[in-house]
């Protein structure tokens, strides 16, 4: 497995990313931005949904899919080079494993509610399950969030040269 | 200034928190995590105010913003734990003084727009624009704060003291 990451270390496309400033950084300043973008809406969307805001029409919030799309795939593609740029240092640390899983069990809850409340505006349900779900997704992303930040302390291997 | 800074955190024990194994990941954490609030909240209310998603009524929108408010109340407390832990790595680096400089911008916008276009705003219906002044002012702040999380992320790209800074 070290070998195979070793190998993907070397090759062009990681080492141009670890090792053009501008690639990195744009790749770094990207996500962040992104990340922003659908953690805060996505949040706007929870705390609707616990019971916060009460007056915004939550069916509407479906209206900002487009832009939360958008988003996503710039988090997932300035990621994924990230993830490039330093394969060994990411995939062997469960860190990594942990905000891979807390994003999507959060996307999947967040998406539901949105999904939900389109269908059904104004809102339908249990009130009592529909909070616990959303306080559940709040918790979620905010866990992604923090395993984001801890993955740049907590790696144990660290094969390329040029770390930033 | 430095030596304030450092003589600061080390009585107060945010240098020895910080400098300890997970307080700088933690804080960080805390940081990210307001820039997510104040996005979601500001930054929410300014793309309504740009026009996007229009059917959502910009008074019931602006209910967030104590959310933008605890974000970047956090990101202030925060934000002051990491310059005091280590004062020479922002006070003379580029990315830094623009980020303040963004931050200062943002809240001069912000104080312009609650004198000038918020009460025209309340009023504002559903699937309606507000006035250019009020547009304007919401891009103001998009950018504002777009700088900010990018300079915020630039602050380790630039290593003082080998870059240009106002007084150095």
């Amino acid at each position: 497995m070290m070998y195979l990451l070793a190998r993907l270390e070397e090759t062009l496309i990681s080492e141009w990313i670890r090792e053009t400033g501008w690639v990195f950084f744009g790749s770094l300043i990207f996500h962040s931005l992104a990340l922003a973008l659908v953690v805060g809406m996505s949040l706007a969307v929870l705390w609707r949904e616990v019971g916060f805001a009460a007056s915004i029409p939550a069916g509407r919030f479906g209206e900002f899919i487009p832009l939360s799309k958008l988003g996503l795939m710039v988090v997932l593609l300035s990621g994924l080079l990230l993830l490039i740029a330093y394969p060994a240092k990411a995939l062997s640390n469960p860190v990594f494993y942990l905000k891979l899983t807390a994003i999507l069990a959060a996307l999947v809850i967040t998406w539901r509610i949105v999904a939900n409340n389109r269908l059904t505006d104004p809102v339908s349900g249990k009130p009592g399950a529909r909070r616990r779900l959303a306080w559940l997704g709040l918790c979620l992303w905010l866990t992604s969030v923090a395993a984001g930040r801890f993955l740049a302390y907590t790696h144990n291997v660290l094969l390329a040269s040029s770390f930033y | 200034m430095v030596d304030l800074l450092l003589n600061f955190a080390q009585v107060s024990g945010v240098y020895a928190f910080m400098h300890s194994a997970w307080g700088w990941p933690i804080i960080e954490s805390l940081h990210f995590t307001g820039m997510c609030l104040l996005i979601g909240s500001v930054g929410v209310f300014d793309l309504r105010l740009l026009g996007m998603a229009r059917r959502v009524p910009l008074q019931a929108l602006h209910q967030l913003i104590p959310f933008g408010i605890a974000g970047f109340s956090l990101n202030m407390l925060s934000g002051t734990m990491f310059l005091v832990s280590a004062p020479d790595q922002y006070l003379f680096n580029p990315a830094f003084q623009t980020k303040m400089l963004m931050i200062i911008l943002a809240g001069m916008n912000m104080l312009l727009f609650y004198r000038t276009a918020m009460g025209a705003v309340r009023t504002v219906p559903a699937d309606a624009l507000p006035a250019p002044r009020a547009r304007l002012m919401g891009g103001t702040s998009l950018a504002c704060w777009s700088m900010v999380i990018i300079c915020g992320r630039l602050i380790t790209y630039y290593r003082p003291p080998y870059h240009w800074c106002f007084w150095c």
